[in-house]
């Protein structure tokens, strides 16, 4: 076995509520700085924090997780490409600054934790874990945040919508373990990380 | 050697899209050959009958035959023939439309992979991988909604991407609830006796189409997409995609038949349609941008077809695939007006306020634009008229008020429509330096042959009536 997965399966094996809390905590970091590379760097994070969660979901199968985790890291990559195309184009210096309304921003993060916390407690998903269903229910309410306060920024849109895919790839994987849908969602994932870069480049040209 | 169908018509345009894209800067080519591809997999579809193999040389098409994926099944059924039809006619009529509008553009190979993953979805039996594809196509076709342009006049297209954002995370919104609709008729098949299960997935079904179509309170992605979007662009997405969402809710309908069965079926949508269309109208009439006229009227329109729908009538049916087949020579023509009269506005966001006289500058552009508008209002001389006509004798039959309140939602739109006229045929400023432009004669030729095409069928509808009721016909679950 490829020596990465069996790090990553370690990994899950002491990490499962730590890694739900781990992809929300590089969530609201991406909400609430502005700055591209700190972004996507969080956004690297978050990806490893999904694959751990999805060695839960694909205990057999690991290499399933690892897949998950390379299209994560090849969507980022393609979104700080164009997040730097965009920077060069509008002669935009590095200076790290949080995002705008940040008192709201920070409010809202608090409020949907509790929401978040209480509803996993409360509803539980059919055939899923407790604290895969806790990384469900994050990722969805950071989706939509960030179709909710950044619709007009196409990487953030991309980042939603790639948090979107996962939440549901975790949870239909959990239920219908088939290769078809998963391969699909990962297709999904990479042709909206493909447009959303594309936007991001194609905004600033025009 | 014998090839099934589903290879041929999902596998060529896949093909295609990818030998088409390294030649994109002959539009020329690219444009025909989209073009070409589109047409005979349209006459392929409608001309070889049901169960005939097609033989070419030595090469035979067998049109009926499945083909198995990881063990799932594609397969041209009966009723898929029409809606396959569908697609690939429209697909290229708006490649001939768009030839002369956007030069070197990705619209042509994308438009061809697109087709290919709707007829795809249109041929897998689970919901859950047709929304898949669906969503696929969705994505792609955003990328040339937004793509820079020069077009041959030295005009830019481009700008805002707020549309094809709002487009992308609609689609996705509305993947969930499919894809768990799936699993809840997966275990509705295990425990019959369950009708919570029954109820969510008719919830969820319901609220994922909502979003898919533009219904209220979910419109507001049409109207963006239709003001920030380059023109034929738009009217693909809002005839191409929407119409295979359209005939992926009726494939459901049929395969799923408890769901029309239930008592609610019918009022619900009614319902649904009348505010769509009343709330069209209403935001028509007030609108400032072209653009946003053609999303609201394509919400009207949206509006009306469910109403039909809602009548569970094989009429009422025939009558919503009536809308559904005018809707592209409607969009088509404004598309064509909308996207002269757009390069005339300085931000090429087609405000009406900066089109001021516009109509003696380009009156060839401004009579496409208002011809295809009130064709998709549904007034005469258009075969929309005669769908929207048929409807409202179906409402006024059961209650009068309902039939006035859908007739009061496309007058909205003819409401917006007049209102933009009003300024576009104001007196030219004596200061502007605006002269008459000259126009392509191509794109001369295809405003007259479309504006020719909505008026014969608009006296004539008889022969797509026929085609649409034949179709109708087919879906068993109406008459349930």
């Amino acid at each position: 076995m490829n020596l990465f997965v069996v790090w990553l399966n370690q990994l899950s094996e002491w990490m499962g509520a730590p890694a739900a809390w781990g992809i929300f905590i590089a969530g609201a970091l991406i909400y609430i700085v502005a700055e591209w590379r700190i972004r996507y760097l969080a956004m690297i994070v978050q990806f490893l924090f999904i694959g751990v969660m999805f060695l839960r979901v694909f205990d057999s199968r690991p290499e399933m997780a690892l897949m998950k985790i390379m299209v994560g890291w090849l969507i980022s990559a393609a979104l700080m490409v164009s997040a730097r195309i965009r920077e060069n184009t509008l002669d935009d210096k590095f200076r790290f600054r949080w995002a705008r309304n940040l008192p709201f921003r920070v409010l809202t993060l608090a409020a949907v934790t509790v929401i978040v916390y209480l509803a996993s407690r409360t509803f539980t998903l059919p055939f899923v874990s407790a604290d895969v269903g806790l990384a469900c229910f994050l990722l969805l309410v950071l989706a939509i945040l960030f179709f909710g306060t950044e619709e007009q920024d196409p990487a953030i849109v991309g980042v939603g919508v790639l948090n979107l895919l996962a939440a549901l790839d975790m949870f239909y994987s959990a239920q219908e373990p088939g290769l078809l849908v998963s391969g699909m969602l990962a297709v999904v994932s990479l042709l909206a990380g493909l447009a959303c870069s594309y936007l991001t480049v194609t905004e600033v040209q025009s | 050697m014998t090839i099934p169908g589903p290879y041929v018509i999902i596998g060529l345009p896949l093909v295609a899209a990818g030998v088409l894209i390294l030649l994109r800067r002959w539009t020329l080519i690219t444009a025909w050959v989209a073009t070409a591809i589109a047409a005979m997999l349209a006459l392929l579809i409608t001309l070889v009958p049901q169960g005939a193999p097609y033989t070419f040389t030595q090469w035979t098409i067998a049109l009926d035959e499945p083909i198995y994926i990881l063990g799932r099944m594609l397969v041209i059924e009966p009723v898929d023939r029409l809606p396959l039809t569908f697609i690939f006619f429209t697909a290229a009529v708006l490649y001939l439309v768009a030839w002369r509008l956007l030069p070197r553009s990705s619209f042509f190979p994308v438009g061809t992979a697109v087709t290919g993953l709707l007829s795809a979805a249109l041929m897998v039996e689970q919901v859950v991988y047709a929304a898949l594809l669906v969503e696929m196509a969705a994505i792609l076709g955003v990328l040339p909604l937004h793509e820079p342009i020069t077009s041959r006049d030295g005009t830019h297209y481009g700008g805002t991407t707020k549309g094809g954002l709002q487009y992308i995370t609609y689609t996705m919104l509305a993947l969930p609830g499919l894809m768990v609709t799936q699993l809840l008729l997966e275990q509705y098949a295990l425990f019959p006796g369950d009708q919570s299960l029954l109820r969510t997935a008719t919830i969820l079904m319901g609220l994922s189409f909502a979003i898919l179509l533009g219904a209220v309170p979910f419109q507001s992605w049409l109207s963006t997409v239709a003001t920030d979007g380059t023109p034929p662009v738009v009217t693909f997405l809002f005839t191409v995609n929407l119409g295979t969402v359209w005939f992926i809710l009726l494939a459901y309908l049929e395969s799923y038949t408890w769901l029309s069965a239930q008592t609610f079926f019918g009022p619900l949508f009614v319902t649904v349609g009348l505010i769509m269309m009343v709330v069209g109208g209403t935001l028509a009439a007030s609108q400032r941008k072209l653009g946003r006229i053609v999303g609201y009227a394509t919400l009207v329109d949206n509006g009306a077809m469910l109403i039909a729908l809602g009548t569970r009538q094989v009429a009422g049916l025939s009558l919503a695939l009536m809308l559904l087949v005018a809707r592209p020579f409607a969009l088509g023509l404004m598309t064509l007006g909308l996207d002269g009269l757009r390069r005339l506005t300085s931000r090429g966001e087609g405000d009406v306020a900066d089109l001021r006289g516009a109509g003696w500058i380009a009156p060839w552009r401004t009579l496409a634009y208002i011809m295809g508008g009130i064709a998709l209002a549904g007034f005469p001389i258009s075969l929309s008229f005669s769908a929207r006509w048929g409807i409202y004798q179906v409402l006024a039959e059961k209650e009068l008020f309902q039939a006035i309140l859908a007739l009061l939602g496309s007058s909205g739109v003819m409401m917006g429509l007049v209102s933009s006229l009003r300024v576009l045929l104001m007196p030219v400023d004596s200061t502007s330096n605006k002269d008459r432009e000259k126009e392509d004669p191509v794109v001369l030729f295809l405003i007259l042959a479309l504006i020719s095409v909505i008026v014969v069928l608009g006296i004539f509808p008889q022969p797509v009536s026929n085609i649409a009721f034949e179709m109708a016909n087919a879906f068993t679950f109406i008459g349930q």
